[in-house]
């Protein structure tokens, strides 16, 4: 912005040179030259009229008892938010998104970053593998739903392929039990999103320097080695990305649990996003709903702050030379 | 890029007009727009029917031909919205100018949210069925659709649950009875497992369903205490209640419900599973009346995805005595839905037409009766029988009349009493026990003090 400033008033000093009559340059040194602004006015004015008008007004009706409808809401000040700390539901979600963000960040990650290794070496069908890998992520969860329902119901294909194997003894029913309801949707959440996790590791990987790989190999680091010491810091960058991504994700989950399970059974997949929906639009609490909204919008922001500041704190670590001479 | 402004005043005008009209849109968008438009006409014109149910589009589009019939000049445009999403919708849509003219309405928690913002039907119903209008109606269609003194919605049918449908070749496959006992439910669901066929099959991940098994076992402990709670005239933590909720855990834990319950809905869960014969009871209600013919049925073993459906007799019978107590569960029911007009439609006199026409004349009433989804409200009307045609007419004509007869006498509400918040409590006590994450008595507990803390609301 500062740089578009100083080309707009350097642009503007010669034609206000080249003009002859005193009253006409005076005319041009009023004129403004806005650069830029005009083009980010829509989305400026989309960006406050619409989502900081709506936050607000969610933070407003977060302080009424009202469903949504009725045209007399009572005002109830801070009472909903009360109500949240003492609602186990919400200590229930909160702790499923917790263990949903460690469990699916961590394994995608491993799973996204061996695929990766193993694409990068001139393995046989390469291309259809990262084909099979990545389709899950183009598979709008709506779709595939149903197809999870029937997988993981007590007679579904998922137990009759344990029967056939001889794992007869582990067959229950996955999604019909709060101790496997949750697995069951972490799962499901790790198949579809690996495929993203291992393009961005592979792309990553495509940037490092293969005479440092190359000289590893010279100094006997084995393919373990390589990947701990050498691989792995080299795509640090895209594992922080990875994690923003997946906790935005957690914070934002309701698809899969909804469609799946309901958010069952007996809250057992409960998550933010399911609970807001459930209380605001079945149990007509706008209130309530538009408070649990608040306190999501302000987690999602506090762990954006931390990401960011991490993030700083390591290019700096990274770069302390840089940072003098800015 | 540079754009020249000639002033900052300029600039700031252009800014200020920008945001003005983008916010005069955005309000003007979110505005409810004219709250009392004129009526229109009530003999012609368009209007637009929201609901969840027909939930077979032909159905309803059968409703609107012969509705035609008789007002060619009104034109109904009926939308079916999945009644998982039908609170979201119609509450974003009632609060705007764009919304339905008319649409469905269930006595509970939706005629307790969506009741506010329907015309007050009473006058029409009373224009069109006398003065004496309450006495021509199904009196539980009527007091289950009444919202503080208003008629929010004419009642179209009426649904009564508290009865198990059998798969009858099943049963006489492998020489079994109907269950009339606890001990007989459970004999009768060893024989069937041991031949490998499911027995009773339940979408326990659904509050209504759920309510309606738990209804029918507090029926059989003591009849009416249900209700009674439902009233707020006794306790849910009650003696019969918490025996309620050991009988609903005893179904699990002896292998009557099916494995997965709490993960399974009614619909398409149980429902598939059942018509296409893999389990030999479902816990369903009246509606499930279609499914005795032909018809229904062949379309509904199709929509369940089997190929060359092959139709099979069903029988409704009693809920087993499942206390051991004598007491048969008796029935209850509500009206099944009803139509709304809305308060902000600018073709109220049409819409007005089209619900009078369908709950309230003989030629309507007898359009629903004989599609045997929902039953007539309006008293005197029965179905066709010579119009339709059952799977096995020998087998299915006597209990399904006998069952028709019946419900002319039902008098205990089923969901019309239940607020959402009461629902949902109900579904986490019987989700809770079932579990084992909660005794009958704790889960009981809990399902009372929810009830209190939405009574103070």
């Amino acid at each position: 912005m500062t740089d578009s400033v100083i080309r707009a008033r350097r642009t503007s000093e010669p034609q206000a040179k080249g003009d002859r009559s005193p009253r006409g340059a005076g005319r041009r040194r009023r004129r403004l030259h806005a650069s830029g602004l005009p083009w980010i006015l829509p989305a400026l004015v989309l960006g406050i009229g619409l989502i900081y008008y709506c936050i607000g007004y969610t933070g407003y009706i977060s302080l009424l008892n009202w469903d949504g409808l009725s045209p007399e809401p009572e005002w109830v000040a801070l009472h909903n938010y009360l109500r949240i700390f003492q609602d186990p539901v919400f200590w229930k979600a909160v702790w499923h998104t917790a263990v949903f963000f460690v469990v699916t960040f961590g394994l995608q990650t491993l799973l996204g970053l061996v695929f990766a290794v193993m694409m990068h070496s001139k393995i046989k069908l390469g291309v259809l593998y990262k084909v099979i890998v990545f389709v899950p992520v183009v598979l709008a969860p709506a779709i595939m739903a149903p197809v999870f329902r029937q997988l993981f119901a007590a007679n579904g294909q998922f137990n009759w392929l344990l029967e056939h194997i001889g794992l007869g003894f582990l067959a229950q029913p996955w999604i019909g039990q709060e101790s496997t309801a949750l697995p069951v949707i972490m799962v499901i959440t790790i198949w579809q999103w690996t495929g993203l996790t291992f393009v961005l590791y592979f792309a990553a990987m495509s940037q490092i320097d293969q005479s440092m790989i190359e000289a590893a190999r010279i100094d006997g680091a084995g393919n373990i080695r390589t990947l701990v010491s050498i691989i792995w810091p080299s795509v640090r960058g895209t594992t922080v990305a990875l994690a923003i991504l997946s906790a935005i994700g957690a914070l934002k989950t309701f698809d899969v649990p909804w469609l799946v399970t309901i958010a069952g059974p007996n809250n057992a997949t409960q998550f933010l996003g399911t609970y807001i929906y459930q209380t605001t639009i079945q149990l007509a609490h706008a209130g309530y709903g538009a408070a649990l909204s608040v306190i999501l919008l302000i987690v999602a922001l506090v762990m954006a702050i931390v990401f960011q500041t991490a993030g700083r704190e390591r290019n700096a670590e990274k770069n302390p030379v840089e940072r003098g001479t800015n | 890029m540079h754009l020249p402004f000639r002033s900052k005043r300029a600039l700031r005008t252009v800014a200020v007009a920008a945001m003005v009209g983008m916010t005069a849109l955005g309000l003007a968008a979110c505005s409810s727009g004219s709250n009392q438009a004129s009526s229109g006409s009530a003999t012609k014109g368009t209007i637009n029917w929201w609901g969840w149910t027909p939930t077979n589009s032909q159905e309803a589009k059968d409703f609107i031909a012969e509705f035609n019939k008789k007002y060619p000049d009104i034109k109904v445009n009926f939308k079916l919205i999945d009644i998982t999403s039908y609170d979201a919708t119609i509450r974003a849509a009632l609060a705007s100018s764009g919304g339905p003219d008319l649409f469905d309405l269930q006595p509970g928690a939706r005629v307790q949210q969506f009741g506010p913002y329907a015309e007050d039907m009473a006058p029409v119903a009373k224009a069109a069925l006398g003065s004496d209008w309450k006495s021509k109606i199904a009196p539980i269609a009527i007091s289950g659709m009444t919202l503080k003194g208003k008629l929010t919605a004419l009642p179209v049918g009426s649904t009564y649950a508290g009865m198990l449908w059998i798969n009858s070749q099943l049963f006489d496959k492998y020489n079994l009875k109907p269950p009339t006992t606890l001990d007989e439910w459970k004999k009768d669901c060893q024989v069937f497992k041991q031949n490998g066929v499911g027995c009773f099959v339940q979408g326990a991940a659904q509050e209504g369903f759920d309510q309606d098994t738990l209804q029918s076992i507090s029926n059989s402990v003591e009849p009416g205490l249900w209700t009674k709670a439902s009233q707020g005239k006794a306790k849910w933590n009650d003696p019969t209640i918490v025996k309620t909720l050991s009988i609903w855990k005893d179904l699990f834990d002896s292998g009557i419900m099916q494995s997965g319950a709490l993960g399974a809905q009614q619909y398409p869960d149980a429902n598939n599973q059942f018509l296409t014969g893999k389990y030999a009871m479902i816990m369903m209600g009246t509606w499930y009346t279609q499914y005795a013919t032909e018809k229904a049925m062949t379309e509904a073993i199709s929509a369940a995805g089997v190929a060359g459906a092959k139709t099979f007799p069903i029988l409704p019978v009693a809920f087993p005595d499942v206390a051991g107590k004598g007491h048969t569960s008796e029935m209850y029911g509500d009206a099944d839905y009803g139509l709304a007009v809305a308060s902000k439609s600018k073709n109220r006199a049409a819409a007005e037409t089209f619900a009078k026409w369908i709950a309230t004349t003989k030629q309507g009433q007898q359009v629903i009766a004989n599609r045997l989804d929902t039953l007539p409200t309006l008293k005197g009307i029965k179905p066709d029988f010579t119009q339709i045609k059952f799977v096995d007419p020998s087998l299915q004509s006597t209990p399904v009349n006998d069952l028709l007869k019946k419900v002319g006498s039902v008098n205990e509400p089923r969901e019309a009493l239940l607020s959402a918040d009461v629902q949902n409590a109900i579904l986490a006590a019987a989700q809770s026990v079932a579990g084992g994450s909660a005794s009958p008595r704790q889960a009981a507990n809990t399902l009372e003090q929810a009830a209190e803390a939405a009574a103070n609301q």
